[in-house]
């Protein structure tokens, strides 16, 4: 194992689907050999290049898609760490670039940027992720590189700058021109490893010229010495170029484009250099962590092996010994033996064996150092948590998880299904916190919640394919709430005498509505008009009202209650007594109080050519949708809308039927918002049939 | 989807309260003074200019308008060339959420959700705008019954070079055509002196096409709203924008 941090790479590569993620991955495995023979990618649908991998995964018994596969280049290491390719599950998108250090974004040099590069480049973004880019797919008819060098600015506003022209494009592609050291790069031999240095082509050398000039002009901004010497014409190295363009990619002032085509052996060694050359080692990124002690509190951490450990568990794996946990550590030196707190539950863990993940097998290693990622084995956790040595209350991750806003009943097709089943759900909701699941004590079925119908279906589809359960769904319900419009008071007497000790307690004050949170108890009682042992059981029996709405049977939230008065007998008072005099005194004013339902309402963002403006509005508007704007951009338009996630249902389809299958959008849960009157009396009509179904 | 467009009669309690708040805030509105009796500054079909160096408060100003429109029941449609959807949609809530601080509403977000329908914001690449596009966008949203704007307002014309005089003529067509008010910006710049009647060099050309031009100017400590032309009550009032909260103020 290297111990110079300069040395290794924490990688991610992220890319649109079908702009051949997997074929890279797989030929950078191929390169650093890794992996001794190249397949292709089998029956790309387009459904998922996650899904194909994973397939693929089985049939060859590697791990493509593990969560992160080790690998050496020139003395370097690389872990390349495996983002998931849809946006629907936030959570562990986020994760996975919590623990890069930098990214490859792969593009298309047919289809350029598009709106799923636009999402994943937004993530990058947010985490300040520095990044390289590599333009696929040079062989393709319609290649053109330099177009989608345009889109990288325009559309994602990079400042992308060329570091190589392509020899031959579409059919004709051979190679690349460097523009650093200004030479032409051939790859030969049958799977493209033999690389060939020559002479720039005659016809190429002035279009060399002249891009070598826009990336020298680039690179002059971040260092002055190659600022002086260009100013000078001085001749100036490769070496020179790439060090102040490095520079550029740490602040993510600049992003290099490369280019190639992955599936016919161009490119990927020179981008691999680049990886090395131009992407952060961990000592050179700040990573953050917040203090649970101090209202997460943000902390800068000291990327050094000697300080208190903090490592985050970010992918959770099912493999044969049991539950792998791939880690990054973050400061510190995790050794076997060692005790660290999950700072989530708060538990005590002890490290047991320590494991790096190669693409088709693992190796033993007693130790995992600051800016290292590896794998424990026999720690029971969820991913995302935080392993801190004992001292330290620190967390990598927010704990905030937002609430599901849909659900769907699952029903397993046989015995066999039912316990694969639930294996699957036990692993899904470890994984993905945003991801629930539960037994409806009314109607005995198994539910699944999550953020989105898509969110659902493919942990379905994930059920099915990786741990063989059929179920069938039901129809998924839109997780409704309820909540009061204005304050309403209370004052329930509970009191009961028919033989026995009696029940008496009496609770007043008022209830009314309250927009920072879901619920909040206040107890302005004075003088022991309820004794204090007793306002506990008062903030019980007013919890249990949050359950159930009167209006809808849908869970309440947004409501402050403030009792004020009460009274209490000093043989027939008891907590339960108490209990039932909040409940009925919640029952009382509810009603009051005007409740009304919300809905949750998504973020729904349209990418359609332009053509089809027209018809993709109207679809929003059919959907009690409000558009917020359409944006132009040359032959595409990007329409943003709001629309309640109850209409969403099924949109794909109806996108795509009606736009000939050119339109794609992306959902996110916005906010909650009240439903309009005839929804809520459509709700309730419905609600009504239902309960005469029942009975 | 609006408020009028609802059966008549049935009038829900929680509209009625929206209703007598936007009242109120139209009532305490300084532009309120200088409209006619339906609350417009522009004539139906007519063309408003407000002119400014970058920086100075264009783009709130139309907000401001926009918002009038919106509260008084209006749709607006909002045309920026350059910015994204993201960016005018903060630069509403910006401003909303600073009338909301400024006259102590509570309920401030859902009257934006309220609102919101009547709303709509359509970007343009610089490029890729031109009138007879716009006209192509607009006859398509009407036709489909998606949006009516009675308020337009254009962000970021191109005045100093791609503009020419039948751009604005199409664009008074325009404006009649959909019986609606247009209001554009038009950046100015410190060196330019303007013409003789004091129109800035960028619209000199085309001041007879326009109702109504505004510039900006600061001074002192707030930035002044002069009436270059205009007619009735506009043309003498005495408005300013408050640079804090880039708020109009009497």
């Amino acid at each position: 194992m290297s111990t110079e941090l300069n040395k290794i790479r924490n990688i991610g590569i992220s890319a649109h689907i079908d702009s051949g993620k997997t074929t890279l991955t797989e030929r950078i495995l191929f390169y650093t050999q890794r992996i001794h023979a190249i397949h292709d990618v089998k029956g790309k649908d387009g459904v998922g290049a996650t899904m194909d991998s994973m397939e693929l995964e089985k049939e060859r018994g590697i791990t493509i898609a593990s969560a992160a596969t080790f690998c050496e280049w020139d003395d370097n290491e690389i872990n390349i760490i495996d983002t998931p390719g849809h946006v629907d599950f936030t959570i562990e998108v986020e994760r996975s670039l919590r623990v890069l250090d930098g990214a490859i974004l792969v593009l298309c040099s047919v289809g350029g940027v598009q709106s799923q590069s636009i999402t994943v480049d937004q993530q990058m973004k947010r985490y300040k992720v520095p990044c390289i880019a590599f333009i696929n797919k040079c062989d393709r008819s319609g290649a053109n590189p330099e177009r989608v060098t345009d889109q990288l600015r325009e559309k994602l506003g990079h400042n992308a700058v060329m570091m190589q022209l392509p020899v031959g494009l579409e059919a004709e592609h051979e190679g690349v021109v460097d523009l650093a050291s200004m030479k032409a790069i051939y790859f030969d031999g049958d799977n493209g490893e033999v690389l060939r240095v020559e002479e720039i082509p005659a016809e190429l050398k002035e279009k060399a010229e002249l891009k070598r000039e826009e990336l020298l002009e680039e690179a002059s901004n971040y260092c002055d010495i190659l600022a002086d010497a260009f100013l000078e014409e001085q001749e100036i190295s490769a070496e020179m170029i790439l060090s102040a363009m490095r520079k550029g990619v740490l602040t993510r002032a600049v992003t290099p484009v490369y280019m190639g085509s992955a599936y016919k052996n161009k490119g990927v060694q020179p981008l691999l250099d680049a990886c090395i050359q131009l992407l952060p080692d961990p000592s050179e990124v700040t990573n953050i962590a917040l203090d649970l002690d101090n209202e997460e509190e943000e902390i800068i951490l000291g990327n050094s092996s000697t300080e208190p450990i903090v490592a985050l568990a970010f992918k959770l794996e099912d493999g044969k010994y049991g539950q792998l946990t791939y880690i990054r550590v973050y400061q510190g030196t995790i050794t076997k033996g060692d005790t660290l707190i999950n700072t989530r539950s708060g538990k005590k863990l002890k490290i047991g064996r320590l494991v790096r993940m190669h693409a088709d097998q693992m190796e033993d290693i007693n130790l995992i150092e600051a800016g290292y990622i590896g794998a424990l084995f026999g720690i029971d956790c969820a991913s995302g948590d935080t392993f801190a040595a004992p001292k330290l209350n620190y967390s990598m991750t927010s704990m905030f998880v937002p609430n599901p806003v849909i659900s769907l009943a699952i029903i397993p097709k046989d015995n066999k299904a039912q316990i694969n089943m639930s294996k699957a759900l036990n692993r899904f909701s470890k994984e993905d916190p945003t991801f629930r699941t539960f037994v409806d004590d009314e109607t005995n079925e198994t539910i699944i919640e999550g953020m989105g119908e898509l969110h659902l279906e493919v942990y379905v589809e994930r059920m099915r394919r990786e741990y063989d359960a059929e179920v069938t769904t039901g129809q998924p319900r839109v997780a409704y709430r309820e909540t009061i419009t204005r304050r309403a008071d209370f004052n329930y007497t509970h009191k009961k005498q028919t033989g026995g000790s009696g029940q008496y307690g009496r609770v007043a004050g008022y209830m009314e509505p309250y927009s920072e949170g879901e619920f909040e108890f206040i107890n302005k009682i004075t003088g022991g008009s309820i004794p204090t042992q007793f306002i506990s059981s008062c903030e019980k029996g007013f919890k249990a009202g949050l359950t159930k709405g009167a209006l809808m049977e849908f869970p309440v939230t947004g409501i402050r209650v403030e009792i004020n008065d009460g009274a209490a007998h000093s043989v027939d008072s008891s907590e339960m007594a108490f209990q039932a005099a909040a409940r009925g005194a919640f029952q009382e004013a509810y009603k009051k109080a005007r409740p009304v339902i919300h809905e949750p309402i998504m973020k729904v963002v349209i990418e359609t050519p332009t053509e089809f403006q027209g018809t993709v509005m109207g679809t929003i508007n059919q959907r009690r949708g409000t558009i917020l704007g359409a944006q132009e951009e040359g032959p595409m338009c990007v329409v943003e809308s709001q629309v309640p996630l109850a209409e969403m249902f099924g949109y794909s389809t109806i996108l795509r039927s009606s736009t000939q299958g050119k339109a794609q959008f992306t959902m996110e849960f916005a906010n909650y918002r009240q439903v309009p009157q005839s929804i809520t009396e459509e709700l309730q009509k419905k609600k009504a049939e239902e309960g005469k179904g029942a009975a | 989807m609006n408020v009028q467009n609802r059966t008549a009669q049935v009038i829900y309690l929680r509209e009625r309260n929206f209703m007598m708040l936007k009242k109120d805030l139209m009532m305490r509105n300084p532009l309120r003074s200088v409209s006619d009796e339906n609350g417009y500054i522009l004539p139906e079909g007519g063309l408003g200019a407000v002119v400014a160096r970058a920086g100075v408060g264009k783009t709130a100003l139309l907000v401001q308008l926009a918002l009038n429109s919106l509260l008084k029941g209006d749709n607006a449609l909002h045309i920026s060339l350059g910015d994204p959807v993201r960016k005018v949609s903060l630069w509403y809530k910006e401003v909303f959420n600073n009338i909301g601080v400024q006259y102590k509403i509570d309920k401030i977000d859902d009257l934006w959700n309220e609102l919101l329908p009547q709303r709509f914001i359509m970007t343009f690449n610089i490029d890729g705008f031109s009138v007879p596009r716009l006209d192509e966008r607009l006859t398509e949203l009407a036709d489909q019954d998606i949006f009516h704007p009675q308020m337009i307002l254009i962000d970021g014309l191109p005045f100093n070079d791609q503009m020419k005089r039948t751009d604005l003529h199409a664009l008074k067509e325009l404006s009649e055509k959909f019986k609606s008010h247009i209001w554009f910006t038009v950046r100015s710049h410190r060196h330019e002196e303007p013409d003789n009647d004091g129109m800035p060099v960028q619209i000199a050309e085309f001041a007879d096409l326009l109702d109504v031009v505004i510039k900006l100017e600061p001074q002192d400590n707030e930035i002044q709203l002069n009436v270059l032309k205009g007619s009735g009550a506009i043309s003498a009032q005495d408005l300013a924008l408050d640079p804090a909260t880039m708020l109009i103020k009497e």
